[in-house]
């Protein structure tokens, strides 16, 4: 029995495909987004997989809601793979972080960084029971210094120096935390990165799956704090 | 198949100034004391099997495994009948009492799939498989899909370069100071139908491999002493040239979906022994890479005029680079 995997953002893009394919390979989900109208309709696609899927809509900044998504990942039979996905790209169009709105960085920090930390935080005694992987969702834009993305492109450095620490902490614990770049990819996200870009040329986030189909399958103790480049030529192993 | 025995094969030399012809048993002559040859040691595995599907009865290549029940999969109609077929999403195929369930077509190869086993796909193999061939004559017995240094089963196709090494050569080699080392690159199927005409746009999927710490530091101990590094097959020059950095080749493992192709640059090879092939996109871009399309296409034509064998179980071809280093 495969096991059961927590992906945040599951309404669309990125999320909504990766939770398909984790539903097809045989793992019970629990999924969460903004938008309940779109979650719902994911949930509805998913069910000729038989496999278990909870839909809860909601923002993961709510400890609320970031609580009751793992009693739903308790009730089943623990998380195993939890995949923090929910990324806010913060004012639109993107500002300059020398004039940017502080408040919004704000909004864009809690969901981008201090909430993945937190359903972290919250799983580990579930993730240590099941030797479970956490998979923190970055972008190039943490490493570019590229103009205007310095409010996404801050938040997820940070996720990945979060995601590369916690990884050394929580080894000893059997739980493995790593990174993983998508790349580019044609989606909302991309589309109001780019408001009025024709981003027609760049690939569907199905271009992903074959990552996603060699992470899982890896065992988690072997890539602890590794980060990824899903569309990239090389996903190593570490000696 | 030529010959009664393995190493009983031409070989045509490639070098800038020319091709020259040779038994495929001068090979260490042909080869200084000191080179290195590069081997893969992956096993081919009976990787073809019987399905009944909604159109009848069908073959399922298994190609690429990420775990025992989850691999990519190509359906054909028949050994030599490709497809694709008219297959959808989450359909179901029978193999014996065991289902397999297609979840996704890959991107940008819409012939494979991702394929989900109810029984592990190694039990299925073991019982119903036999090896991917691509003819209507019957394959081969499996020992014949294997080469002297198949040690980890794992590959589809069998890389065929190490086929005509005899223990006789490899000896033969060893006391010419001639080194052997190994790396694992599990084969998928291959593209005999092109997915893009574009040599840069072909798509290719990752495979596993492996370069052991040994082998990466018998490399760079060569290259220190001036000695060539050859790798037999296409297998071995797409992990050896992942596992490069500019301080040379390091241990490394995992998947890689390099592609090698004129436009990139090759790093750590100096020559490649190989098969003679249908110029098939991804191979005849790997070879060009290597030598320049203009060299390759002059050792077709002259082995074409010399009437070489082709394919895995035919003749051999020694390609060495443009440049030496």
């Amino acid at each position: 029995m495969k096991g059961v995997a927590l992906v945040t953002g599951a309404g669309r893009g990125l999320g909504r495909i990766l939770a398909a394919f984790l539903a097809g390979q045989g793992h019970d989900l629990v999924i969460t987004s903004r938008t309940l109208t779109e979650l719902q309709d994911v949930a509805r696609s998913l069910e000729s997989t038989g496999v278990k899927v909870v839909a809860i809509p909601g923002d993961i900044r709510n400890p609320v809601h970031r609580t009751s998504l793992l009693q739903e990942t308790r009730a089943i039979r623990g998380l195993s793979l939890l995949v923090n996905n929910a990324s806010d790209l913060g004012e639109i169009p993107r500002p300059e972080l020398a004039s940017a709105s502080l408040q919004r960085f704000r909004v864009t920090l809690e969901t981008n960084l201090v909430a993945p930390i937190a359903l972290i935080q919250e799983a580990l005694p579930q993730l240590e029971q099941t030797r479970g992987l956490v998979v923190n969702i970055s972008s190039d834009a943490s490493q570019g210094g590229y103009k205007r993305w310095g409010i996404y492109g801050s938040s997820k450095a940070a996720l990945d120096l979060a995601s590369k620490t916690l990884a050394a902490e929580l080894k000893p614990r059997h739980i493995s935390v790593v990174s993983v770049d998508p790349g580019d990819m044609r989606t909302g996200m991309h589309q109001d990165a780019f408001p009025d870009e024709d981003i027609s040329d760049r690939p569907l986030p199905e271009v992903t799956l074959p990552f996603w189909a060699w992470l899982v399958s890896q065992d988690p103790e072997q890539i602890i704090g590794m980060r990824y480049q899903a569309q990239g030529t090389l996903w190593e192993i570490p000696a | 198949m030529r010959g009664h025995d393995r190493d009983d094969v031409r070989l045509i030399v490639s070098t800038p100034e020319g091709d020259t012809h040779h038994a495929f048993t001068e090979l260490p002559w042909l080869l200084d004391p000191g080179d290195l040859l590069v081997v893969n040691e992956s096993a081919t595995l009976p990787a073809s099997l019987p399905a009944t599907s909604r159109l009848g009865e069908i073959r399922l290549n298994l190609s690429t495994r990420f775990t025992d029940d989850l691999w990519l999969a190509e359906p054909r109609w028949s050994p030599s009948r490709p497809g694709p077929l008219p297959l959808i999403m989450n359909e179901t195929l029978q193999i014996g009492e065991a289902r397999a369930v297609l979840l996704q077509q890959y991107p940008g190869i819409p012939r494979l799939w991702f394929v989900r086993f109810d029984t592990p796909a190694s039990i299925l193999m073991a019982k119903r498989g036999e090896p991917i061939h691509y003819s209507y004559a019957p394959a081969y017995p499996m020992s014949d899909y294997q080469t002297l240094f198949s040690r980890f089963p794992g590959s589809v196709e069998m890389p065929s370069a190490a086929r005509p090494i005899t223990p006789h050569v490899r000896d033969t080699l060893r006391e010419r100071g001639i080194g052997i080392v190994g790396v694992i690159l599990h084969t998928g199927v291959s593209s005999l139908e092109i997915e893009d005409n574009t040599v840069e746009h072909q798509t290719l999927y990752p495979e596993v491999f492996k370069v052991p710490e040994a082998t990466a530091n018998a490399v760079n101990r060569t290259h220190a002493r001036g000695g060539s590094v050859i790798a037999v097959g296409t297998t071995v020059v797409r992990a050896l040239e992942t596992a490069w950095t500019p301080k040379g080749v390091r241990a490394c493992s995992g998947a890689t979906g390099l592609y090698i192709h004129p436009g990139t640059s090759v790093h750590v090879i100096d020559g490649l022994l190989t098969g003679l092939h249908d110029p098939i996109t991804s191979h005849l871009a790997m070879l060009s890479a290597i030598a320049g399309l203009a060299r390759v296409k002059r050792a077709y034509t002259e082995a074409i005029r010399n009437r070489y064998l082709w394919h895995e179980f035919g003749d051999s071809h020694l390609l060495w680079r443009q440049t030496a280093n």
